[in-house]
């Protein structure tokens, strides 16, 4: 059970990354899943579930772009619901790491 | 696992979900393992740095089951809605049964004192003929009336309820998805 926090706590954030680095660009499912198991230790087959989740809610849309190799790729983009999640999500996350840090840096 | 494995584990763990989100699943995939190797990896590799196909599939299962309770309101929506969502082990059965189980008895045994009114209204109705020979007419109509109107509305207040019930079931269900242990490979 020791572990399962730091899962969890990576489960939480993923959402957000995947925001975030939505915001930068639109990318495809792929490369995001890359990205974020080099960052974040998470099997890349977790992007899919949370990709369909994220499009049900209306905070991304996708669209299909030629790729330089093999069939076109489905790509992402953020919705201005995104966008306006993001900036929520960021805000709270932001003031949660401060709190957590001004406890851990008194110890 | 090769690539082929991989795909056809998903493609049969992902049975109730409607064909065509499914076809997109596993097409999502699919072109998961064309990139992977157009970029050099094995499909060993890829098939592991995915995750387990039968875990993903139930939490895409799960979440379709809930996006169709959004769509549809119906009993059978509701049903596979909750039996995804347990089947993802998101809900502590052993919590939360017992209060399921007082939730659903306090329901039932409101649909049948309503039931029991509206039938006592009605044959209170039926036979308020039988009353003008007493002279009490009016009396006996009036109360069949009451009385009906009175099981309706507990009847209402019962079904209400147990809307409440799922749609609480399923908002837990929800939280516990963003949150579940994710897959590690």
């Amino acid at each position: 059970m020791a572990e399962s926090i730091p899962v969890q706590l990576k489960k939480g954030v993923l959402e957000l990354c995947v925001l975030a680095l939505l915001s930068k660009g639109d990318g495809y499912a792929y490369d995001i899943a890359s990205q974020l198991a080099e960052g974040i230790d998470m099997a890349e087959g977790t992007i899919y579930p949370l990709m369909r989740r994220l499009q049900d809610e209306g905070l991304v849309a996708t669209y299909l772009a030629e790729s330089p190799s093999g069939p076109p790729r489905k790509y992402y983009r953020l919705t201005e619901t995104g966008r306006a999640s993001l900036q929520s999500q960021k805000a709270e996350w932001s003031a949660f790491a401060r709190a957590v840090n001004a406890i851990l840096g008194e110890g | 696992m090769t690539k082929d494995q991989f795909l056809s584990a998903l493609r049969t763990h992902l049975t109730g979900v409607p064909t065509a989100a499914a076809d997109d699943i596993v097409a999502d995939y699919a072109s998961h393992f064309d990139e992977g190797l157009a970029a050099g990896r094995r499909e060993e590799d890829i098939a592991a740095a995915l995750g387990d196909p039968a875990r993903l599939a139930r939490e895409l299962r799960a979440q379709a089951g809930l996006k169709r309770w959004e769509e549809e309101r119906s009993p059978s929506a509701a049903a596979g809605a909750i039996l995804a969502i347990l089947s993802i082990g998101a809900i502590d059965l052993l919590i939360l049964l017992p209060m399921l189980m007082v939730a659903v008895s306090l329901i039932f045994a409101l649909a049948c004192v309503a039931a029991a009114f509206a039938i006592a209204g009605v044959f209170m109705l039926l036979f308020s003929p039988i009353a003008i020979l007493h002279g009490h007419l009016a009396q006996g109509v009036l109360a069949g009336l009451g009385f009906l109107s009175g099981g309706t509305a507990m009847g209402c207040l019962s079904a209400l309820a147990s809307i409440g019930l799922v749609n609480f079931l399923i908002r837990y269900g929800r939280f516990h998805l963003r949150l579940i242990k994710p897959i590690t490979a």
